[in-house]
């Protein structure tokens, strides 16, 4: 069962990952992208790191995809790159769609497969909160300092253009 | 549960793939895509190095968490600096693009 589930995902991930490259229209390539981010969720899952998962689902479809769509819609005429058909894209939207949703059907059915080791507290959300606040709250500061540059920085960026129009 | 060797062979896979695109493509974008892949290839293989341990270690994912982020903020500074490139009339052919000299 797991290695069915497993073999799905992975095979989700790989093709859409690489159908981000090669779509034609960068919209389909930026939705490959996130279908290719939740494959990777997926396999996170399996890996025990389900907070894991749910902070890549947040952060990288909530987030990066959006911003990258936004981009695209901004930028986008400029880049005159005819879009592609229609009709293949959407089969292969719809076979991967269905990939990804029976592989969610078969990992939230849990019981399906216990799996045969057990991760025990390596894994549980306590001790990963535990290590990030106790072990690394100097490292986690550092991070939020470093958001916060970067988010001015990208401000910084995103308003001189207008002055230099 | 699936051996821990097929989650490398993904890991592998997506950091080709990754390399693939920051090689041949031209596009801007497309370039940000490839190095948002070969960053989801990297945090798969730390956490699955991370389950390797018996019993498994916790710092994986919290180092996992902290490279979530960063690649966050790369891609928003990159999508700033992307956007600024366009506003000033140039491609985005990165090939071409040579006029970020103050």
């Amino acid at each position: 069962m797991t290695d069915l589930t497993f073999l799905a995902l992975a095979t989700v991930t790989v093709a859409s990952s690489i159908l981000a490259l090669e779509a034609r229209d960068l919209v389909y390539g930026a939705a490959a992208l996130g279908i290719a981010f939740l494959g990777m969720a997926g396999l996170f899952f399996l890996l025990d790191a389900s907070y894991v998962a749910a902070f890549q689902i947040a952060v990288y479809i909530g987030a990066v995809v959006v911003l990258i769509l936004f981009t695209v819609m901004l930028v986008g005429p400029q880049l005159g790159e005819p879009p592609l058909e229609l009709k293949r894209l959407s089969l292969l939207a719809a076979i991967l769609l269905s990939l990804l949703l029976g592989t969610a059907g078969a990992v939230s059915s849990a019981s399906a497969f216990p799996g045969p080791d057990n991760c025990g507290s390596g894994c549980d959300l306590v001790g990963l909160s535990n290590a990030l606040i106790n072990q690394y709250g100097v490292q986690l500061e550092f991070l939020s300092l470093v958001l916060a540059a970067a988010v001015i920085g990208a401000l910084t960026l995103a308003k001189t253009e207008t002055k230099a129009e | 549960m699936e051996p821990l060797t097929s989650f490398f062979a993904v890991s592998v896979i997506l950091l080709g793939i990754g390399i693939y695109g920051l090689t041949t493509k031209r596009n801007a974008i497309r370039i940000l895509f490839s190095v948002e892949l070969i960053y989801n290839a990297a945090n798969l293989n730390i956490i699955a190095f991370a389950r390797l341990r018996n019993p498994p270690i916790v710092t994986g994912q919290v180092l996992v968490l902290f490279t979530i982020a960063l690649a966050a903020m790369e891609a928003s500074v990159g999508l700033a600096i992307i956007m600024l490139v366009s506003r000033l009339n140039v491609d985005i052919d990165l090939r071409k693009l040579t006029r970020l000299r103050g």
